[in-house]
């Protein structure tokens, strides 16, 4: 089978003027990305992601080793095509507005006007810039430029996204916004290569991850397994009533378990988007981007006015799945879904400020498959991991809020 | 293309809004009309406009040029150094469509700005003298002098390397000794070779000097003739003018065997000229014959000279004739600073490939200079001693040639005296410096750009 990256024995070595004090920035790093497939590379700083990412589109040479992607050379304009970058930092030009921004680099792709023109409003409309898209660049704060910069990685409808550090500047709504567009993607059939040292950004999204130390691969792995705690279980369930905590603390004790029960925090993210968007309700006007949960129909959905960009999308995507009109219809019903949903999701969050609601953002949908069911694996993890910061014993009974769908067990 | 296009009109955008073409393009607005009423030269309407158009093609071409080399550098390096470079080569375009994208950009700018700023100029000069006071014989003057191309005809130099060998061979050791002391044999030829020269250029009191000319062309019969010259002489006389006959038309007709006389008219006049300063006769173009034949002649007039009479062997004679518009040849002289900013636009992408942004500039700058300056640099390598010489003719010599020679094809040179800048003189140029030296830099930007790595060191 074909990976969407592949990497053997991949070094590349820095050297100063003499050929002196050698440094390894990669070391003979062998990784195989699947297609359809988030992968994570983690790693601290100056671990070697960057310059990994950077081999794989031909921005440096590795001094040993192949970097393959999508089965060929990234610099090969027959490959690039396929390919979404965003860079650690969004490098745009300063003197072009968001508009001109996403037109040239629409124009690099060889597509034409009108294709342009559509994919450009629903980019401006997904990342929230459509109302300050006549502004320089130069002009944007650095969540801004981030938005921007993603949408000119999506121009194309790649095939493979790669994100060097996608949530760096972003406000926590942005990030949320990445995440479950990430999500959204790999539903889609795309393969996302994701690049950070925020390690929730990454728990989140991936599919399986590689973290990175001096240039080797220190871990890789399924999230799933390489998280998971197997001694030790966790139960979530709705407010119960005193009788029942204290049976279940008799059952817990007739086990001779540890145990704690406590109500769960809610997470700083879940609270944040409420406050903004309670905020927004109040229509405080904001010269920065309009924060929207919303993902673009763009990539997502295929909403009604995108019918022909959807197909234009769905045919790229058909490389990679075989059925292609099949692909389209069978998008098409789960698909009408999210636009509504997220339109009325909207309104309630700016009608009632409901805490838990927020949490639906997130792509947890019941119908969505195998991915989503770890993502609410990761849920219960990450929960735990909060709790842990809260020092707490990590073994514990929660009492999950009300509407909390999720439970899971670990 | 549509990709290299797209990064051409980007690099447009860039230069416009970056304010860096902007500086230049308000300088030049402003200067030029200005430098229309400030430019007053001689004080003559002809030296006005010569004046003027010297000074405002001379200024386009500089701030054009600087304007050229900037932007071409900026546009690379500032991507690179921003990064913007990250984004562009990881879509579907090749290295090399980029940096093509880049010059072309270049290029149509260059040639928007030369199209605006030259039609200024000519605008200027054009409409000049109906705003200027001036006499009839000016304008006359004007119109024969200036707005004119005017072919020239130079005098092919004698051939005396026999006489020099011979007069070599004549001289002993001792003499070579005392007249040429430490000169090799090379340039005790050279100065022979250039004394024999100037002998057949030179008049003894009552001697004639006759110079002949084939393929005259001339397009107008009523139009006029121009034998420019200059004197020189063995000794000045007080008031430092000569006397001369002149004799201008084609003396076959008075030879025998000559199907009679008359066919066409001889041209003749005595006058008395200023020493070393350039004169002009007018002479009717009727005067060529059919075939194109045309000589000239000088008489050195026994009572009123007592002096031989030079004529200097570079610039000491020539006819001119108007062979153009004036209009035609301000659009080559147009069409040359163009060479010029393609040229530089090509060498701006080669500094910029592989060179940050303060190094490409001086590099530039500096080859600029060598090139507007090459002919200084070339004349003053000749005066070294044989040896070094030598060494310079395979190393330096090699390179210079290498080099542009923007002093060579000066435009200015052709239209403040008015002369014919012919389509092939722009063709060579054109050929030379574009499609030989511009496509050479060009195609090794292209391959370092290509082959360099984009990405800074980062660990």
């Amino acid at each position: 089978m074909e990976y969407a990256i592949e990497t053997i024995g991949l070094t590349k070595i820095f050297s100063d003027w003499w050929g002196r004090a050698r440094v390894y920035a990669v070391d003979d790093l062998n990784l195989q990305i699947l297609p359809n497939e988030v992968f994570g590379l983690l790693g601290p700083n100056g671990s070697g992601k960057t310059t990994t990412i950077k081999m794989l589109l031909g921005l440096l040479h590795p001094t040993k080793g192949h970097a393959l992607i999508l089965g060929g050379d990234g610099t090969d304009p027959k490959i690039s095509k396929r390919i979404g970058f965003l860079p650690e930092e969004s490098y745009l030009y300063r003197f072009l507005n968001a508009r001109e921004t996403l037109d040239f680099y629409g124009r690099l792709f060889g597509l034409d006007s009108k294709t342009r023109q559509v994919r450009i409003e629903a980019l401006l409309e997904m990342v929230g810039l459509k109302a300050v898209a006549s502004r320089p660049v130069g002009t944007y704060s650095k969540g801004m430029a981030r938005r921007i910069g993603l949408a000119q990685a999506l121009i194309n409808d790649p095939d493979l996204l790669i994100l060097d550090e996608p949530t760096t500047g972003l406000d926590p709504i942005g990030t949320r916004q990445i995440k479950d567009l990430i999500l959204k993607l790999a539903e889609r059939g795309k393969t996302v290569l994701l690049c950070s040292h925020l390690l929730a950004d990454v728990e989140d999204v991936c599919h399986r991850i590689a973290i990175l130390y001096g240039g080797k691969v220190q871990a890789q792995g399924r999230v799933k397994d390489l998280l998971q705690q197997t001694n030790k279980t966790q139960i979530v369930t709705d407010t119960v009533s005193d009788a029942a905590v204290s049976r279940i603390r008799q059952i817990l004790s007739d086990e001779h378990a540890e145990y704690e029960v406590t109500a769960p925090m809610e997470k700083l993210e879940t609270f944040f988007i409420k406050t903004v968007v309670e905020a927004q309700q109040q229509a405080t006007p904001t010269s920065g981007a309009v924060s929207t949960t919303q993902i673009g129909d763009f990539l997502t959905a295929g909403g009604r006015q995108e019918n022909i960009l959807d197909k234009l999308v769905s045919t790229s995507v058909s490389e990679k799945t075989p059925a292609e009109p099949v692909q389209t219809e069978a998008v098409q019903p789960r698909e009408v879904v999210p636009p509504t949903a997220n339109k009325d999701l909207l309104s309630k969050l700016t009608q009632a400020g409901a805490s838990p609601q927020t949490e639906r953002v997130s792509p947890t949908p019941v119908e969505t498959p195998s991915e989503v069911r770890q993502e609410e694996v990761k849920k219960g993890v990450l929960d735990k991991l909060t709790k842990n910061d809260a020092a707490n014993p990590p073994s514990a009974i929660r009492h999950p809020p009300s509407k909390d769908g999720g439970s899971g067990h670990a | 293309m549509r990709r290299v296009w797209a990064v051409a009109t980007n690099t447009i955008r860039q230069a416009m809004r970056m304010k860096v073409a902007a500086v230049f393009i308000v300088l030049l607005l402003v200067l030029l009309p200005v430098m229309g009423f400030t430019a007053t030269g001689d004080g003559t309407l002809k030296g006005r406009l010569q004046t003027f158009v010297s000074y405002g093609l001379s200024l386009t071409s500089l701030l054009l040029s600087l304007l050229t080399i900037i932007v071409s550098i900026y546009t690379v390096t500032s991507d690179i150094e921003h990064r913007q470079i990250y984004t562009v080569v990881t879509k579907p375009i090749r290295r090399y469509q980029i940096i093509l994208g880049k010059v072309l950009g270049v290029i149509v700018l260059d040639v928007a700005l030369l199209v605006l700023f030259a039609g200024i100029v000519y605008g200027v000069t054009a409409w000049l003298p109906k705003f200027v006071n001036a006499t009839q014989e000016e304008r006359q003057a004007v119109d024969n002098e200036f707005y004119t191309a005017r072919a020239s005809l130079v005098p092919p130099l004698a051939d005396v390397q026999k006489e020099v060998e011979a007069t070599y061979r004549k001289l002993s050791k001792e003499d070579l000794a005392t007249i040429y002391p430490n000169m090799s044999q090379e340039e005790v030829f050279k100065q022979l070779t250039n004394r024999k020269r100037l002998e057949k250029r030179a008049a003894a009191v009552g001697q004639w000097l006759v110079w002949e000319f084939h393929n005259v062309k001339v397009r107008d019969p009523n139009q006029s003739l121009f034998v420019r010259f200059k004197y020189d002489v063995s000794v000045t006389p007080q008031d430092e003018q000569v006397y001369g006959r002149w004799q201008v038309g084609d003396p076959r007709q008075f030879q025998q065997g000559a199907q009679g006389p008359g066919q066409t008219p001889v041209w003749e006049q005595t006058r008395k000229d200023i020493v070393r300063k350039f004169h002009e006769l007018e002479v009717p173009a009727s005067v060529v014959a059919k075939d194109g034949y045309l000589a000239v002649g000088f008489y050195n007039p026994p009572p009123l000279n007592d002096t031989v009479v030079l004529f200097p062997l570079d610039d000491g004679l020539e006819v001119l004739y108007k062979a153009d518009t004036f209009a035609g040849n301000f659009l080559r002289a147009a069409l040359l600073i163009l060479c010029r900013l393609v040229f530089l636009a090509c060498l701006g992408a080669l500094a910029a490939s592989f060179l940050s942004f303060p190094v490409a500039i001086l590099f530039c700058i500096v080859i600029f200079v060598t090139g507007t300056a090459s002919g200084f640099i070339v004349d003053s390598f000749g005066y070294m001693d044989q040896n070094i010489s030598r060494i310079y003719t395979y190393t330096v010599q090699a390179i210079l040639q290498l080099l542009p020679q923007f002093d060579k094809y000066n435009p200015t040179k052709f239209l403040v005296p008015a002369r014919l800048m012919t389509w092939s003189l722009l063709g060579e140029v054109a050929l030379v410096m574009v499609m030989i030296k511009g496509l050479l830099l060009l195609a090794l930007a292209l391959l370092i750009f290509s082959f360099r790595e984009l990405a800074k060191v980062v660990v």
